[in-house]
């Protein structure tokens, strides 16, 4: 069994080998399902989901809905954000069954909800439903961040209008709150080890901005710390926005190139090579 | 139609990064394959104060602080590598030399792998703790360098190579890399790097790749002073000593199905017993069964076969070739298993290498003799009836503690060490280890299975800092298994409505009369220890016309207060006694009937429970009578005071004239007792004196004597014993009685031989009273306090006394061996003891006061609570005991001095002083002795220990030698201890 992650301060190295300021690989990849409107794939590490966008339509019948009329859509006349997530059994080592109502599934399916709905320009869809499925395929830690960066990439896929990507990412802290150690360093992109032996928090941002879309943490942590652990969190953000930005860029090219699509207005400064 | 399948060879990240994918098998048996990510670098520094190129790129932290280089640009050099040398060992060395690296006169500039760091960290936790402390150390210049995520020095696993080939390939890769790595910088001198394996094809394959590698034994003679350090390599250099753990093996033998052993036991094949450990070997258990005059002798792990002290079990006798003598040498669990790793499942056998060793030492010595009377049998456990685990307070042994565990949430696996060390240690999983570190905690054993040497248990709550006060107390309790809690309130509504205003009915025609005698003219006084409340009993006496006297023993009515079967009653038979701690007193009644109602306190009437005498002046008993009765106490005297006012010749009121006249008499029922074989026994006795404010232990005082005390310890054992003839005459099925059972002679063997030898003596033990004489005649002219040890040695060769239902044994098994009476039984502190209580109620049913209760006559309900009350008893006196040596601890806290003591137990690595200024008696280990462990020869003929070497002493059994008492903390484990070291024989 390797070491754990108190052996950081022996060399500043993390259990994987990254120094404290370091990303997982990210892979990504747009428009891997033709059949759908928009669809993603996305890596961090081992970390491995995907990502499938319908929509905006309109919405199929609804259970549950008093009243009936006035079709579907959010409150207030603006396209509602319907997230899945399914988690596949063979995602984690022990194999495991999570059901429809899994708690922490549908948290997560909020979480992401609400965070893509205060960036897509909904009001543009009135009485629609955009209807985001992510299926997890592998886990290995900052499993919130991967699947919004993937839900991100497939509407972006999708071609529904939005300000800004929104783009996640996790911070930890090297020491535990028990150990409360104040030169603890900021860790960034914690894998699934790290992320059960000390605090962290997932934080996405509005693109290069530093505005905060999510920030979920379920650790404890001492308020000290946690500035550090979100500035660097920010900055991994702005990483990953770079790293899609650049698939989304690539596979543009690609289709201009291969002539699947015209180059059209707004592409001009794009080199096409 | 795009696809997700994509080829690795695009990804420019490709050629850095790999993963580690390991299997691991969980403890349900299941099988996870853990696939983890590895980013290989090339910025991990060689650490090397020579090198330029890694010192430009050093890593830095968030603060853009850059770790500081470790190793020396001029390292020392041996006569092999004169251009000084970087050591790189590998995890064998570490395992098997952890002692030589803490060296501080060589092993310099050591660079650890992290290969190295993570195998041993599987392999001992403890090992692993001590080498990060090493690199923490900054005078030792260790560094741990990162090989496997250096692009440069990851390997990957061959095909057909063994997970250990592997990660020496990647030892002997890191080596290369390293020399390559120096050679480049400009240095005059380049450091040879140096591989330290005991592992010989390793090394054949270092010297193969022309690499510089050594074994820990040749590198250590390259080394000035090499020739002492030899010592501390271990023998065992036989090629690698990994040994492969082979899957699904127990570590102990199956017990016997139930009916096995049942017709076992009854064919007199098998034997049942309650197995105890010994307190100075955890290895050795014995266990008395009635086939057999002398305990049998339970050795080693395998034999043991998971018998925890206490446990109901059935053993097998070996045969008599394997028949050994108790063992002489002290073993501690803790000092032996010390580099266990509770988290591994039990890589290597049953019996570890050290525990084979510590036995070794013992076969040794038993076969070099020819001692053919002392062999004792020794049998191994085959089965456990019943198990009698409770809860244990203990704490985490802070060594198993990983440092993740430290400071994480994650569930990890840890040793607790009991308190009790006859208990082994107990493995358990938790989340909290980092809140526990440090506290007293409460745990249970849950299982014991066939493959994990150590019993599982699990937390059951925290009781505190270790050493606080409330911690240690509780603690204290729990183990001894004190009910402490409050009273509830069930209870408390027994008690008389008034309260503290309940006073004894004036009118004489009250039901509370009925039947009572009115003693309140008499010259009643009580005598007890200073500050006494529950003040049990009272004495008068007063002169007779005819010239005899009339002596009268009182004890308060408890039962007038506590009816049969309420929940008061049901709630004391289950405390059994008041339990006496330095600083707290645990009822077994309220304190309001305690401490006021039932309490005889002077100037206030009460109800009492009154035995009447009429004595001839020699103390010959005329006639004798019980009843029931109402008396109003003249005075509360202290032993104290008592003694000063009987020994002032103008002090000449009635109630000192009475005490006189008590006197004269106690003296000759003393004599009495003691022409009929009574013992004078002896246990060292101590006081803790407490700051009155702050309730801090300040001082030790050993316990005085007075003849008031034996004035009213006498008249107690008179009315004791004439209360049981009372009882059993009344109910000879069911009197509550209190008998001593005769020692076997077995049990004195060893101190009689010990006297023999040593002193010249002879100790008989026919009789009781043959005992007495003999003891009176154990005397060594120039020490007084010999007597007194033999007397506390002798003690400890006796059975506990205990409560029998008069049903159960014949008449002539009533018998009380150290009182040397017939019969016997508890009446005189019915507020402290439930048997007393017992004893009142069938004697008010006896002088038809009251109808006999059920409860009372019942056998089966009797025998249940002699049974509890024993225990109850036994526990009381122990924790009794435990909290003075808590305090005497505490009260020697920070204070150093030198005082007398007596070597009373001798071993081959050891011996136990008792220092009677403080009676405390403690281990004095011959590795305490000096630096390093003095030899020593150890003659278990005459008891003689001598050794030699770095300390030459000569002590024996009885010797009285000088001792510096000390207290000392245990760093590892928290915990405070006296501690003595041996200063010089007298």
């Amino acid at each position: 069994m390797p070491l754990d992650t108190s052996a950081y301060s022996l060399a500043l190295l993390r259990v994987d080998g990254r120094r404290w300021n370091e990303l997982r690989r990210v892979h990504a990849q747009i428009r891997t399902q033709a059949a759908a409107d928009g669809s993603s794939y996305l890596e961090m590490g081992h970390t491995k989901v995907m990502c499938v966008v319908n929509g905006p339509s309109e919405p199929g019948p609804r259970r549950g809905t008093a009243g009936g009329g006035g079709g579907g859509g959010g409150p207030g006349g603006v396209a509602e954000v319907a997230v899945s997530v399914v988690v596949a059994g063979f995602s984690s080592v022990d194999r495991k069954r999570r059901g429809r109502g899994d708690k922490r599934t549908l948290e997560l399916q909020t979480t992401i909800s609400n965070a893509l709905a205060a960036s897509l320009h909904t009001h543009l869809y009135p009485h629609s439903t955009i209807s985001i499925s992510l299926h997890v395929l592998s886990q290995d830690g900052s499993l919130l961040a991967a699947l919004i960066n993937a839900a991100t990439l497939a509407c972006v896929d999708a071609g529904i209008p939005m300000t800004d990507y929104v783009v996640a990412c996790t911070a930890g802290s090297t020491s535990t709150y028990a150990a409360n150690d104040e030169t603890a360093d900021p860790l960034l992109d914690l894998n699934h080890q790290e992320e059960q032996e000390l605090p962290s928090l997932t934080v996405a941002t509005l693109g290069e901005t530093d505005r905060v879309a999510v920030l979920v943490c379920e650790s404890r942590v001492q308020a000290s710390r946690l500035e550090g652990m979100l500035a660097v969190g920010v900055s991994g953000c702005h990483q990953v926005r770079e790293i899609l930005d650049q698939v989304v860029r690539d596979k543009g090219r690609h289709m201009i190139k291969e002539g699947t699509v015209e180059k059209g207005m707004g592409v001009e400064e794009m080199e096409v090579d | 139609m795009a696809s997700i399948k994509r080829s690795l060879d695009s990804d420019p990240l490709q050629a850095s990064i790999s993963s580690k994918v390991y299997v691991r098998s969980t403890k349900s048996g299941k099988v996870q394959k853990i696939v983890r990510e590895v980013y290989l670098r090339q910025d991990i520094p060689c650490s090397s104060k020579l090198c330029r190129t890694c010192q430009k790129m050093a890593p830095t932290d968030s603060a853009g602080r850059p770790i500081p280089f470790v190793l020396s640009e001029a390292p020392a050099g041996t006569s092999v590598y004169p251009n000084g040398h970087y050591l790189v060992p590998d995890t064998n060395a570490f395992l098997s030399a952890m002692d030589l690296f803490e060296q501080s006169s060589a092993f310099y500039d050591v660079v650890v792998l992290q290969i190295v760091l993570e195998e041993l960290r599987n392999r001992s936790l403890p090992l692993y703790n001590r080498l990060i402390g090493l690199t923490k150390s900054e005078d030792k210049r260790f560094y741990v360098f990162f090989n496997e995520f250096r692009l440069e020095t990851y390997i990957n696993r061959l095909e057909g190579e063994s997970v250990n080939d592997r990660n020496d390939r990647a030892v002997r890769q890191a080596v290369a890399w390293y020399s390559e790595h120096l050679a480049r910088t400009s240095a005059g001198k380049v450091p040879t790097v140096v591989m330290l394996s005991n592992d010989r094809e390793n090394l054949k394959k270092a010297k193969k790749q022309g690499l510089a590698a050594c074994s820990l034994a040749e590198y250590v003679r390259q080394l000035k002073d090499g020739e002492h350090l030899l010592d501390m390599i271990p023998e065992t250099e036989d090629g690698d000593m990994i040994k492969e753990k082979k899957p699904n093996e127990f570590l102990y033998p199956e017990y016997f199905s139930m009916s096995k052993m049942m017709t076992g036991v009854k064919g007199g094949v098998l034997h049942q017993g309650t197995f105890n450990v010994s307190p100075y070997n955890y290895l050795e258990g014995s266990i008395r069964v009635p086939a057999f005059p002398k305990s049998l002798l339970i050795l080693g792990r395998e034999n043991i076969n998971r018998a925890v002290d206490g446990d109901l079990v059935v053993v097998e006798v070996l045969p008599k070739d394997q028949w050994k003598e108790p063992s002489t040498q002290v073993i501690e669990e803790e000092a032996v298993t010390k580099d266990e790793n509770p988290d591994t499942e039990e890589a290597g056998g049953l019996v570890t290498e050290r525990e084979r060793k510590a036995l070794q030492e013992e076969v040794k010595r038993t076969h070099s003799k020819t001692t053919e009377g002392h062999a004792q049998p020794t049998a191994k456990v085959v089965g456990v009836i019943k198990r009698n685990w409770r809860q244990y307070v203990g704490h985490i042994d802070q060594t198993s503690v990983s440092q993740s565990a430290q400071q994480g949430r994650k569930q990890d696996t840890v040793f607790v060490i009991p308190m009790d060390k006859k208990i082994p240690k107990i493995r358990l999983r938790t989340r909290q280890v980092a809140e526990l570190i440090g506290k007293r905690i409460l745990v249970t054993i849950d299982a014991w299975d066939r493959g994990s040497r150590h019993p599982t248990g699990h937390f059951v709550r925290s009781l505190g800092e270790l050493e606080t006060k409330a911690a240690e107390t509780e603690a204290l309790l729990l183990e001894y298994d004190v009910q402490y809690r409050p009273f509830p309130k069930t209870v408390l509504d027994c008690l008389p409505k008034e309260g503290h205003d309940w006073k004894v009915p004036a009118s004489m025609d009250d039901p509370g009369w009925r039947d009572r005698e009115d003693l309140r003219h008499l010259g009643i006084c009580s005598i007890d220890p200073i500050g006494c409340q529950d003040i049990d009993d009272a004495l008068h006496a007063r002169p007779l016309p005819s010239g005899n006297y009339e002596v009268g023993v009182h004890i308060a009515d408890v039962s007038h207060f506590v009816r049969p079967n309420n929940a008061m009653d049901m709630e004391a038979s289950i405390r059994g006694t008041t339990v006496y701690l330095v600083d707290k007193r645990i009822d077994m009644l309220p304190m309001l009937l305690g401490t006021d109602l039932c309490s005889l306190k002077p100037y206030v009437e009460r109800y009492a429970f009154s035995v009447l005498w009429e004595l001839t002046p020699d103390a010959d008993i005329v006639n004798m009578r019980f009843t029931k009765s109402v008396i109003k106490s003249r005075e509360a005297f202290s032993y104290e005071q008592a003694q000063l006012k009987v020994d002032d010749a103008s002090q000449q009121d009635d109630l000192i004239k009475s005490i006189r006249v008590l006197m004269a008499l106690s003296k000759k029922l003393k004599q009495k007792r003691m022409d009929a074989g009574a013992l004078s026994l002896s246990s060292p006795e101590v006081k803790v004196q407490m700051e009155s404010e702050t309730s801090d232990p300040i001082d030790v005082k050993t316990k005085q004597h007075l003849d008031t005390m034996s004035l009213v310890e006498e008249f107690m054992l008179l009315a004791n014993v004439s209360v049981a003839r009372k009882i059993y005459e009344a109910f000879p099925q069911t009197a509550l009685l209190r008998r001593h059972g005769a020692p076997p002679k077995t049990n004195f063997d060893e101190l009689a031989n010990q006297l023999r030898v040593k002193k010249g003596l002879e100790l008989s033990v026919e009789s009781s009273r043959a005992l007495a004489d003999s003891l009176d005649t154990c005397v060594d002219p120039k020490e007084p306090f010999f007597n007194t040890l033999i007397r506390i040695m002798a003690t400890r060769c006796m059975m506990a006394a205990e409560y029998f239902c008069s049903g159960t044994q014949a008449y002539p098994e009533f018998r009380h061996y150290g009182l040397a009476s017939e019969i016997y039984t508890h009446f005189t502190s019915p507020i402290r003891r439930y048997a007393d209580l017992v004893a009142h109620r069938q004697l008010a049913a006896a002088i038809e006061y009251e109808a006999v209760h059920p409860s009372v006559r019942s056998r089966g309900r009797l025998e249940a609570v002699c049974k509890n009350i024993n225990v109850r008893h036994r526990n009381a006196q122990l924790a009794g005991r435990a909290s003075i040596a808590f305090y005497v601890g505490q009260a020697l806290r920070g204070k150093a001095t030198q005082e007398d003591g007596f070597i009373m137990k001798i071993f081959s690595n050891g011996f136990v002083v008792l220092v009677p200024r403080f009676g405390i008696e403690s281990l004095v280990r011959l590795r305490d002795l000096a630096e390093p462990e003095p030899t020593a020869e150890y003659d278990a003929e005459t008891y003689t220990l001598t050794t030699s070497g770095s300390r030459e002493i000569k002590v024996e059994l009885f010797q009285k030698v000088k001792v510096l008492v000390t207290d000392q903390k245990d760093e590892t484990t928290g915990k405070r201890g006296v501690k003595m070291e041996f200063v010089k024989a007298y």
